[in-house]
Parts: C-alpha cells; structure tokens; sequence
C-alpha cells in the first residue's frame, strides 16, 4: 500500500445534519458491505447511539476507492455531534489529516457545526464543505452555499450530497482523493502512532484504536507507551473494513487495531504515543487538547453490595472515555458511591444508561453540580464539587461559581423567548450578530449551573426545536449561593441537597418538594417533605399515609396466589431505597432536574 | 390429619361482573358430567379422614336442581362427618327455594353462606346482579324456621361512586336480617372480569379506609365481633372451615379450581372444565420447605384479629417465630403486637396488612435462617 493512495478524514457535524447516513452511505458506495449487512447508522454500533440517533463512540473503518485507475484507501474515522462531547471530536481529528464539514441543507450552519470548524481548522486539518439533505422540500441550496461563502469557503469547493438517495457522494469520494492530502509519514524512521481511541472487549481485554504516523508496527513487536511507559508485545493487528480483518503490519499513514493483552487500564492513555521499545522515536506526538470534567454527580448501587462491581464498570468505562472521571465518596442515605465528572448532562445520562445497560448494575444518580470556588474567612479557596462539601456558612467569606460564554443560534423569530428564558436563568446579554437575514446568533454569559439544570430541554420547547447552543467556560464569578437541604421525616437527606443561588431558592424549593410529593409513594405514616436553608425550611409538603392496604379476598382457599401476590410486590420494591424510615424510588433523585418551575 | 372438605360447584344462572372465579353458565348436560368427575375426585383424593367442617361453595351451588342437588349429597355420603360438624353451602337469592332449603336441612346443612353484595339498585346493576329485598326477607326467615340459625350474608363495597350513606343502607338492612356471620369484601377488580375490561377504576385508597372504618364501627356497635379481617360474627359463630385456613390447617378441595393442602403439598385444581371433566384435576402442586410453610402460617394467621398463637408456631414448627422471623423492628413501630401467647396485627394497623406481610416476604428484612 503506497502512503500517497492513503486517505484519513472525518466528518463533523452539527447534530442531526446527517453525519452518520452519510457515512453509511460511504459504505455503500465503496462495496464496504452487501446492501443486505447494511442497517442504518452502521458505525454507531452501540444500542444507545441507534437508539438516540447520536454517535458517542467514534470508529474507524477502512474502505477502497478505484479512481483513475489506482486503488485508494480511505479511513473514515466517525465523529459524535453533541456539545458534550467536541473531545472526542478532537481525537478524532488529531488521526485525521482532512474532514468533511456536513451542513443540512434546510437548517444551515449551526452552533456545532462553527465550533467544530474552528477545532478542524485548530488542528490544521483540510476542509471539504458538505451540504447534504438536498432532496429535501424544505432545502434552502442557496442560502446554506451563502453561509458557507461567508465562512470563506469558494463555491466550486462545496459539494452537495443527499446522503439518502446517493446523490453526490461519488463525486464527494473523489473530492476527498483531490483535496485532502496523503499522510506524509516517514516508513523509515522509528515507529511513531498515536493511541486516539480505546475499548474494552470482554473476550480479548482493552483494544486500542492507532494512527501510525512515522515508521511502522508489526505483531510481536515489542512496544511502549511513551506516557506511561509500560510495555507489551503486539499480540495483533486488525483493520475495520467493517469487517474486522487481520493484518500483519501496519505502516506510516495506516489506521488500525492494536492488541497487545493489556492488563491495566491505567497503562492506556488516550492521546499517548507508541513506540518501538528497541528503537524509539526521539519525540512523541503532541497529545491533544484535553478536557475536563464540567459537572459532577454522585453514582450510587442501589444494592450496596455492588459497590465494586460499580468500581469496575467505571474503569472500564474510562477506558475509551479519558473526560469520565470518579472518585470514591460516602453519603449518609446512599453509602458508598462514587463522584463522577462529566462533560455534560447528556454524557451523565449516556454514563448513566451504560452503567445500567452494559454492566447491569441498578444505579441512583444524584443530582448534577458544578465546581464552586469558595473563599474561606481564614483566606484560604477551597474547590466544592457536591453540594454536601460546602463549609458551614460562618466560615465563608465569598462563593464563586462558574461562568460560560454562550452562542445561540436562532431563527429569529425566537429571539424574544429565548432571550426571557437567559434573562431567568441568570444570564447577561453580550452581542447579537445577524448570519444573515433570518437568522441570528445571540451571546450571553451565564452561570453554568443554570445550563446543567434544565436549560437544553428549554431553549429547545421555546425554539420549536429550531435554535441551538455552544459554550465554553470562560472563569468564576462571584455569586450569592447557598445550600439546600431536603428533609424526609425530619431528616436531612444528604444525597438530595443541592447549591442554588439565593433568588432562585424559594421557588426550587417549593417545585423539589412537590415534585418528591408526587413520586415518593404513601408510606405506612405521614412523611413530611421540606426544603430548608440552614435551619429555615423555605417550602414543606406531606406525603399522606397509607390507607387501605389489605388483599382482603381470601376464599376458597386459593393462598399459594396470595403468596405469588405478595412475592410480586416485593420483587416490585427492588428498585427502591430506604431512606431512614422512607422507602425511595431511584427516580426520586434526579426529579430534582425536572421539577417542572417555570424556570 | 385433614379435617376440612370444600366442594366447588362451578354453575352459575347468572355471571357477575366482578367475578374471577371458576365458573360457567348453568347447563343440564354439563352438571351431569361435572358431578361424575367430582365424584371420580372425591374417591380418588380422600383418605376416609372424619372431618369437622364441609363447604361446599361455589359458582353457585344452589344453581343446582333439587335432583342434581340430590345426587350431588349422595356423593358427599361418603364422606365421614364428626358429631360437630359444620356443613356449609352457598346459596344465591335468585336461585334458592324452599324445597332446596329443605333438602339442605335433610342432609345435615347447619351453615348457610347467602350472596346479597348490596342492596341499592344501582349498585346491583353495576355487579350484574339483581335482588329482591322482600324475597331476601321471606328466605332468611324460612331458613331460620326449618331450624338453621347459622347464617352468613356476603357484602362487597368500595364500588363506583357508593357513598357512606349508600353502605350504611346497606349494613342497616344485614342487619335488620338478624342473622350470625357477615363477610365483607372491598370490590377487587381482577383481570378477566367484565369490569376489567370495562375499565372500571377502584375508588380512592381514602375512601376505602373510610368505608372499612365504617362498617367495623358499625358492626361492633350492633354486637359482632370483628375476628377477620374481612370477617364478623356474632359469639361462637366464627366459620370454623374459614378458621382452618386462616390456621394454616390441612384441607381438601376438589372441584374445578380448587386448592387443597394436604402435607406438604399446596395443590391447585385446574380452572378449565374441559380438563376437569377429562379428569385432570390438579394443574400445579407446590412442595413446602419448612420456611414456606411458616410464611403461609404468618399470611394467613395476621388475618385473624387474634392473631397467631406463638405456642402452636413453635409446636408446629419446631422452633419460635422469633428464630424464624426478625420482627422486633415492627414490633417498635407498634405494627404488630403482642401478649403472653399471642402475635397480631392491632385493631388500628389492620388496613396495612398487606405491606405488614410484605416484610415477612423475601428479601432482606424477612426470614432469618
């Protein structure tokens, strides 16, 4: 295989732009696959990505591409599309050396579709614009091919696909033979590759997804990992076609498989280079960006006893998720758990699912936090990342909390509600910058507590769907916080409290508890829900008792079904927690989100 | 030793809408069939025991004609009665005469079980039933004058938009009957029923409460005693066959869709008459473990309101129920109770039965081993 008939690109996306139907689509035109082994959305190959229609693990596939008479290779490495997740975006393109920036022709450019621009661009990669969907009624060619113009894009560069019918895509696969160049690696130098992705196969351990930059790497070879320096001997070596095949070698430019019987997770590092331990490159790779972790919740096992098994499932989770982090915490109502920090609500959410899905561990999750600044009386400035780490308020001089710049892209028609719904959640209007006559992108600052709470679902009911968002943390500010407590007969749930700025207490009260009222069912006594700052309760419900709870029929003798009965009613029970004297259902936990306040 | 004998007798003239057991339409020809499969049962299950108490329940048995009714306590001749038996059958207003009565009487019948469920028009239609009350009078007082003076009235409240005022007419009128036992029943609205499937809700959990409250109230102030659950009687007129359950005592029961303990073993007849008639009579069988059979003592014992009696556990079980079960923690939370020889669910946590047995049930806070 020549270097210069190699290509490596990825596609970026704002979501739903149809990234990966038209990676699918790919497939289909360079024989990947049998029209038969085609499902949709092939490369998402975890159930939550089809099943939400978002990629969140990338994947890497090799395909074969005749043109002009010469065989070219072309690794398509797919990208996810969602906010939360633009490191992932950026491993994937530190293997790549071009990308397709897809655009819906009848949404235009979006909020994720700039920021992933600006990341492709960062990393140097070069650009082929896309406009797809153009079969669709509502495909607005003109428009869109205007936007792209106006990011400095020629005309004659854009092509224009629609990823369902096919049209475009063979002239696309030659654009990108045209435009992206071929890897310029040196074979000859000492092996230089770069880990980007890792998974772990419950047959044959941790895989390790590999772009070889300079040299070449062989199974036997003896390697090391030039982060963390542990060593292994290459087991084997596959591509993705999708099809997984076995090869002996791989050169300068390839992208592949690797799998060496790694024992340690800890030894992986996503972004780490890999060398020959014999023969090693004298520099590593530049490791990209990282990110970190920008809201934190508590993971607890519903069933104590699954504490370590919860542990595994974390680290295994890490594995080809370096932004997951977790640390052991204790929670008076929950015991042992863990404090984990996402990138996001969604990537919790997703964490969240895997946990319960792929390890089956039934887990309660606690109510999502930012990082909090906190400048003590005695000077110091401590760091909380849950809402049970705030000191005592005599010993707080200042709060601070994290700030976010935010771009929001709108049709302008929703500029009014949109800009109501930051105006509530705290935030100061910045700029408004026409794109072009219809549509608008606004910039707030806002605390990024107010997004992690409720914000997406929001901003999307007040758009019709229609307006989309990015942001980045810009610093701490300082703000007027406090602690709130929810008690349960009386007691003070730990797992339940939360930091919420002062305004906004009353009415978060008051929503949490009604909310706990209408999901905590009767109990076989009265149970007082309140909300209290410090000593002062700010909002209280009753959960009423129990009443008539009796299997009164019992004629004829028929008992073994009354047992069945009452077997059944308890299995029912599992998915409950005691709290002191209060049974829980998980859900109880993050209603705390969803409490439906106006804001 | 099996002391208890039930007999199902699956016909009915007329199908209620609320319920869920073993029964079909009256029908001559199938009777004749039922009663020669019943038979072939009797002989085939019973061990020539002398028993205490017979029911014979149903369906309806006094669906029956006075021939089949004949034949059936013909067959019922085998069975061996001791001096103080109790025979009960279940009758219905609409299908009983005085000639039944009498063959009843004739053939030792010293307990009657009468299906009213309410006394309101409405609700009447509401259950598919239909009653009329100066019948109900003439029958009971017949009942009483051919010299059975044990009888039970059955009432199902907690129904559609039923008012207190609604339940208390109809206690007003039991009562006015002047009879022995009364059992009463909060509707359930069992899958495979008309109102199932009619989408009939249950009323609030409050409202229930209130109507149990009510009648118990009731009740007690008119003399009974509240000795079940769901059951009242006046003194020494418990239902000594409901007691044999309710003791988790050994029992018979044949006739589609039976159940019967008999040693270690739970049976249940099959619910279909094409099988029964084709005499395969038992669809399950549970074995029970030592364990099991203390949990069914605990369901069934926490009904009566005296409770269970901690001495005949540990004879029976070899060991004391607190080595069975840990309940010093319902105990503090005073929902179950205790003296020298009794454990019981108090008069005022009896409406939390079911979430009282339900921590006897698997999982952690049940059975120590």
């Amino acid at each position: 295989m020549k270097q210069e008939n190699i290509r490596n690109f990825c596609i970026i996306a704002h979501i739903d732009h149809g990234k990966s139907t038209l990676a699918d689509r790919i497939l289909e035109k360079t024989h990947a696959l049998e029209k038969r082994e085609m499902k949709d959305q092939l490369l998402d190959s975890m159930d939550i990505e089809r099943e939400r229609g978002i990629t969140i693990k990338l994947n890497a596939v090799e395909l074969t591409y005749q043109f002009q008479g010469e065989k070219y290779y072309l690794n398509l490495i797919d990208t996810p599309g969602h906010v939360d997740f633009s490191y992932e975006v950026s491993r994937s393109m530190a293997a790549s050396d071009g990308a397709l920036l897809v655009v819906d022709a009848s949404q235009g450019i979006e909020a994720q579709s700039l920021a992933n621009l600006y990341l492709a661009l960062d990393n140097n990669l070069t650009i082929i614009p896309v406009i797809n969907k153009i079969d669709l009624p509502n495909a607005d060619i003109a428009k869109v091919t205007k936007e792209l113009e106006n990011l400095g894009f020629s005309k004659e560069d854009i092509v224009y696909t629609s990823a369902k019918t096919g049209e475009g895509v063979d002239t696309l696969l030659e654009k990108i033979i045209k435009v992206i160049p071929a890897p310029k690696g040196d074979l000859n130098k000492p092996l230089k590759a770069l880990i980007f992705d890792s998974i772990y196969d419950p047959y044959k351990g941790i895989i390790t997804s590999i772009r070889v930059f300079d040299g070449q790497i062989k199974t036997k070879d003896i390697i090391t990992m030039m982060h963390t320096d542990a060593s292994y001997e290459v087991l084997s070596l596959s591509i993705n076609t999708p099809h997984e095949k076995e090869v002996s070698v791989l050169n300068a430019g390839q992208v592949g498989y690797l799998y060496a019987s790694i024992k340690t997770i800890d030894d992986v590092f996503i972004g780490d280079t890999i060398t020959l331990k014999e023969n090693p490159t004298e520099k590593a790779l530049q490791g990209y960006k990282k990110i970190t972790p920008t809201v934190y919740s508590g993971i607890y096992p519903i069933d104590s006893s699954k504490f370590e098994d919860l542990r595994e499932a974390l680290e295994k989770l890490k594995l080809n998720d370096a932004a997951l982090t977790f640390d052991p915490e204790t929670s008076t109502a929950l015991g042992f758990g863990f404090r984990c920090g996402f990138l996001g609500l969604l990537h919790m959410e997703i964490i969240k699912e895997r946990l319960e899905r792929e390890f089956n561990i039934d887990i309660i999750a606690t109510s999502p936090s930012v990082i909090y600044k906190v400048k003590l009386t005695n000077g110091k400035e401590i760091e909380v990342d849950s809402p049970n780490k705030m000191p005592d308020k005599v010993k707080i001089s200042k709060t601070l909390e994290p700030y976010v710049k935010m771009s929001i892209f709108t049709p302008k028609e929703y500029i009014g509600p949109i800009m109501e719904l930051c105006q509530n959640k705290r935030g100061s209007f910045l700029n408004m910058d026409y794109l072009d006559e219809k549509c608008v992108t606004l910039n707030y600052e806002l605390p990024l507590s107010e997004i992690v709470y409720d914000f997406f679902d929001k901003i999307k009911s007040f758009s019709k769907g229609y307006a989309s968002f990015d942001y980045e943390v810009t610093g701490y500010k300082e703000s007027d916080l406090v602690k709130m407590d929810i008690l349960l007969n009386k007691e003070v749930i730990d797992a339940l409290s939360l930091i919420v700025h002062k305004s906004f207490a009353y009415n978060r009260g008051k929503a949490i508890v009604s909310k706990l009222k209408e999901i905590i069912p009767r109990q076989m006594f009265e149970v007082p829900i309140q909300a209290s700052i410090g000593s002062k309760v700010i909002a209280r419900s009753n959960i009423k008792a129990m009443r008539k709870n009796v299997l009164a029929k019992c004629y004829g003798g028929d008992v073994t079904r009354k047992k069945k009965l009452l077997e059944k009613q308890k299995a029912g029970k599992k998915r409950m927690k005691m709290l002191g004297s209060v049974e829980v259902p998980s859900e109880a936990f993050l209603s705390i989100l969803s409490s439906d306040e106006k804001w | 030793m099996v002391k208890s004998f039930y007999i199902h007798i699956p016909f009915c003239n007329n199908i209620c809408s609320y319920c869920d057991f073993a029964k079909v339409y009256y029908n001559k020809n199938l009777v004749d069939k039922y009663l020669t499969a019943l038979e072939k049962e009797i002989e085939k299950v019973y061990q020539n025991e002398v028993l205490d108490t017979i029911y014979i329940g149903g369906g309806t048995p006094s669906s029956l004609s006075l021939n089949e009714t004949k034949r059936l306590f013909k067959i019922l001749k085998k069975l061996k009665k001791s001096k103080r038996l109790e025979y009960t059958i279940e009758a219905n207003f609409d299908s009983i005469t005085s000639e039944k009565l009498d063959l009843y009487k004739e053939n030792g019948i010293n307990r009657i079980s009468f299906g009213l469920e309410s006394t309101s028009p409405k609700h009447l239609k509401f259950l598919n039933r239909s009653i009329d009350l100066t019948k109900v009078r003439n029958i009971i007082n017949y009942t009483k004058s051919i010299g059975i003076n044990n009888i039970n009235v059955d009432l199902i409240y907690a129904l559609e938009n039923e008012s207190i005022k609604d339940l208390s007419k109809d206690l007003d009128f039991i009562l006015s009957l002047d009879i022995t036992h009364i059992s009463t029943y909060s509707l359930i609205i069992e899958e495979h029923t008309k109102l199932y499937l009619d989408n009939v809700k249950n009323i609030s959990e409050d409202k229930d409460f209130e109507m149990y409250e009510f009648i118990k109230d009731k009740l007690k102030k008119n003399g009974f005693n509240h000795y079940e659950i769901s059951n009242f009687s006046k003194d020494g007129y418990e239902s000594r066959h409901n007691l044999s359950y309710w003791n988790n005592l050994e029992y018979y029961g044949t006739g589609v869709g039976a159940s019967s303990y008999i040693k270690d073993k739970r049976y249940t007849n099959t619910k279909s008459l094409t099988k029964y008639l084709e005499k395969s009579f038992i669809k399950e069988e549970e074995i029970l473990t030592l364990d099991d059979k203390c949990i069914y003592e605990i369901i069934l014992g926490l009904r009566k309101i005296k409770g269970i009696d901690k001495n005949e556990f540990s004879k029976k079980y070899n060991s004391t129920i607190y080595e069975k079960f840990d309940i010093m923690d319902l105990l503090d939370k005073k929902l179950l109770c205790e003296d020298e020889r009794y454990l019981f669910i108090p008069e005022d946590k009896l409406y939390l039965e079911n979430e009282i047995l339900l921590s006897f049930i698997g999982g952690s806070s049940s059975g120590k081993e």
